[in-house]
């Protein structure tokens, strides 16, 4: 197998270099260690509703607000004591020298966990589970709830779990879902709606996408979709499109930020495609059309990738409004396509993911929204990595014009994730991180 | 300079006119704004916009590097609702199609939200820029009078036969025919709802007009055969579907050491339909 050579330079959104040179290798999710680390957090943090929760326990409705148990109440002071619930939950999920993190915010009313990877050994539901049994166990002990009261801490706690797996109801969130709700195997860190990475970045768009294409790219590393000479491809394509490799995705969207359109987009990059010299024209028909073709295929679909990033960003930031990307995505490489005669973004997958997409984005088929879609459900899932960055690029820019807006649905996971400043900057983090593994 | 799109026969040339903004798109009409907005029926001729958000201007955006790079369009810049403006467009020769209508606006538009299904394109996108493009492709060559229709709903009609007068089926009876002058007007609005006023839209094109304009291929009644009379659009398709077949399966492989038979359904297609079609 040829050993990958490719080089590229990184840049900031903002245009600014951030290390040359970098081996494509070095920004592998198996590599790089700020890639690992957001990976690695995002399967152990958990963000734990304690205003919820005594809530819950005061009205009965212990499995959300259509499972109501009258009679099954307690009035405990469950806020008040978040501290000394976080502190025996602490000792609680330590693995000796490895601690939790376990921290009151917003005055008690949320809890932000991180299990150490040592509770880890195969199963990433760890993460999730063991935070609710020891948020179980500190609430009893911390409120001296006795053995004929225990079971109301516990439904409030843990939701319709066992009787629903998916433990509808629950109190503590974590990024990634139960298995049971994955597509398929290798899909958890797919399985995250785009408003949660739009909300975790502070609504930037070029952060957002990279964020986002992090984490497709690491499942795709994990579904055994980057294995041998198919990891070069994914690599390109992180590099081009989520990580603004060369600058190139931050100029196509300076170039055609005052007037350009899908389309201006398109022929940007096929400009630059053969400046590159990653495209060649190969035949000439009849009416003058010029068939190009390519000795490059991955490097070609990691340029494409890159603008049809870009076409989505000046479309749907020149509307305010994050509603258009699947028909973006649908044209750019229809206009690719007959421009050029070479594929769309992964081989015309991208494109056929558009079309569902569309239906489900528009409340064609039910009421969804682009803000909740992540890269986890059968109309999204092809094309793998490039597509859903665009969907997070679009709700940050989004001028709350759709129903299901980031504040809405995921303001805990932004002032928690947030914080972190390989979510906050994953731009810089990864460079960061390059620097060390080079 | 793009080249847009093959075809060295009329309709290929058509289709890069339609999509090049370079080129001005011929003037049919000229409909009034507030007969466009009467017809869109979003808002009463003379109403305010409405908002979903204060202008941009005046709220405190992200520090987004894509935002302060691209201007957003009037509608965006005012906090306008999202509307949309839908077409049907007959397959009896109507100036666009569906295939079309997108790459079009993507050329031409910023902004937009564009969405084909079946028969009808739709676009959507703030209030202000959807006025301006109904405006723009009422008027201008891309619509004709009996064979495009301007349907928010019930947009059935674009494959079905045509009426003695030459215009397309319509199951909301939206438009009119008046027999002495030859003129389609509209009586209704685009989602089949009153209006206060009855809207002219003036005479339809003739049928050799229409074959000129046409950017559809059709082996029937006069059309452009596509496989034998413009072969190149098929063969450029064919590259793509080989280009996405073998990128599918080994990217890292040059197509043509990717054994197997590939000239499947290119040279030498068997045709089942001659020229003309079957009626």
């Amino acid at each position: 197998m040829a050993k990958i050579a490719d080089k590229v330079d990184l840049y900031d959104d903002r245009g600014n270099k951030l290390v040359g040179d970098v081996p494509i290798t070095a920004i592998s999710p198996l590599r790089n260690p700020a890639m690992k680390k957001i990976c690695s957090l995002v399967t152990r943090s958990a963000a734990v509703n304690l205003a919820g929760l005594e809530m819950r326990i005061k009205t009965g409705a212990i499995a959300g607000k259509e499972m109501v148990i009258r009679g099954k109440t307690m009035n405990l002071d469950i806020v008040g004591k978040a501290s000394a619930i976080a502190s025996e939950m602490k000792d609680m999920l330590s693995v000796d020298g490895a601690a939790a993190r376990v921290d009151p915010i917003m005055g008690g009313k949320r809890i932000l966990v991180e299990v150490p990877p040592e509770r880890i050994l195969a199963d990433y539901s760890a993460a999730r589970v063991n935070t609710m049994a020891a948020l179980t166990q500190a609430v009893m002990d911390v409120c001296n709830v006795d053995m004929w009261h225990a079971d109301i801490v516990k439904g409030g706690v843990w939701g319709g779990y066992p009787q629903d797996p998916d433990m509808t109801g629950t109190v503590v969130a974590t990024l990634v879902d139960v298995p049971i709700r994955n597509e398929g195997p290798g899909f958890a860190l797919r399985n995250i709606p785009v408003n949660h990475i739009a909300a975790t970045v502070r609504k930037r768009a070029m952060p957002g996408a990279a964020l986002s294409m992090i984490l497709e790219e690491a499942a795709c590393y994990e579904m055994g979709d980057a294995i041998g000479p198919f990891e070069r491809g994914h690599l390109l394509d992180l590099a081009y499109e989520g990580l603004n490799a060369n600058n190139m995705l931050y100029t196509m969207v300076k170039e055609n930020g005052k007037d350009g359109t899908v389309a201006s987009v398109t022929y940007s990059l096929v400009e630059k495609a053969k400046a590159d010299g990653v495209i060649k024209a190969k035949t000439k028909l009849g009416s003058g059309y010029t068939v190009y073709g390519t000795n490059d295929l991955q490097m070609w679909n990691a340029y494409a990738s890159a603008g049809m990033l870009a076409a989505v960003m000046v479309n749907a930031a020149a509307m305010r409004a994050g509603q258009s990307v699947p028909s973006n995505v649908m044209y750019f490489n229809e206009m690719i396509e007959h421009e050029t005669g070479l594929p769309g973004v992964d081989y015309g997958k991208a494109q056929g993911a558009s079309v569902a997409s569309a239906f489900f984005s528009h409340s064609i088929y039910g009421g969804g929204g682009p803000g909740v879609f992540h890269g986890n459900h059968i109309v999204t899932r092809h094309a793998k990595g490039q597509f859903i960055p665009c969907f997070c690029a679009a709700m940050c820019i989004d001028a709350d014009t759709l129903y299901f807006t980031p504040a809405r649905t995921s303001g805990l996971y932004g002032e928690v994730l947030g914080a972190i400043p390989e979510f906050a900057e994953p731009l810089k983090a990864v460079a960061e991180g390059a620097k060390k593994v080079m | 300079m793009p080249q847009y799109t093959p075809g060295s026969s009329i309709i290929g040339k058509n289709r890069r006119k339609f999509m090049d903004k370079s080129q001005k798109l011929e003037k049919l009409r000229d409909i009034s704004e507030e007969d466009i907005v009467r017809l869109l029926a979003h808002r009463a001729p003379g109403e305010e916009y409405k908002s979903i958000h204060p202008p941009i201007a005046e709220m405190e955006e992200p520090e987004c590097a894509v935002r302060e790079m691209v201007e957003p369009t009037e509608g965006a810049k005012a906090g306008d609702r999202i509307r949309y403006v839908q077409f049907t467009d007959s397959m009896q020769f109507a100036p666009t199609t569906p295939r079309i209508r997108p790459m079009m606006w993507y050329n031409r538009h910023r902004g937009i939200d564009v969405g084909v299904l079946s028969g009808r394109t739709i676009v959507e996108g703030r209030e202000r820029d959807v006025e301006k493009i109904t405006k723009e492709y009422m008027d201008n060559e891309t619509y004709d009078t009996a064979r495009t229709g301007l349907r928010g709903r019930s947009v059935h009609g674009h494959s079905l036969r045509l009426d003695p007068n030459g215009n397309m089926f319509d199951a909301l009876r939206r438009w009119a025919y008046d027999e002495k002058s030859g003129n389609v007007k509209y009586v209704k609005d685009m989602v089949g709802g009153a209006m206060d006023k009855e809207i002219t839209l003036g005479k339809p094109l003739s049928d050799d007009e229409l074959r000129k304009r046409t950017t559809m291929f059709r082996n029937a009644q006069g059309g452009v055969w596509m496989e034998g009379e413009d072969p190149e659009v098929a063969d450029v398709i064919s590259e793509i579907h080989w280009n996405r077949t073998c990128g599918g399966f080994q990217p890292f492989t040059a197509r043509d050491k990717i054994k197997g038979n590939k000239g499947v359904g290119v040279k030498g297609m068997k045709l089942y339909t001659p020229k003309g079609g079957v009626e």
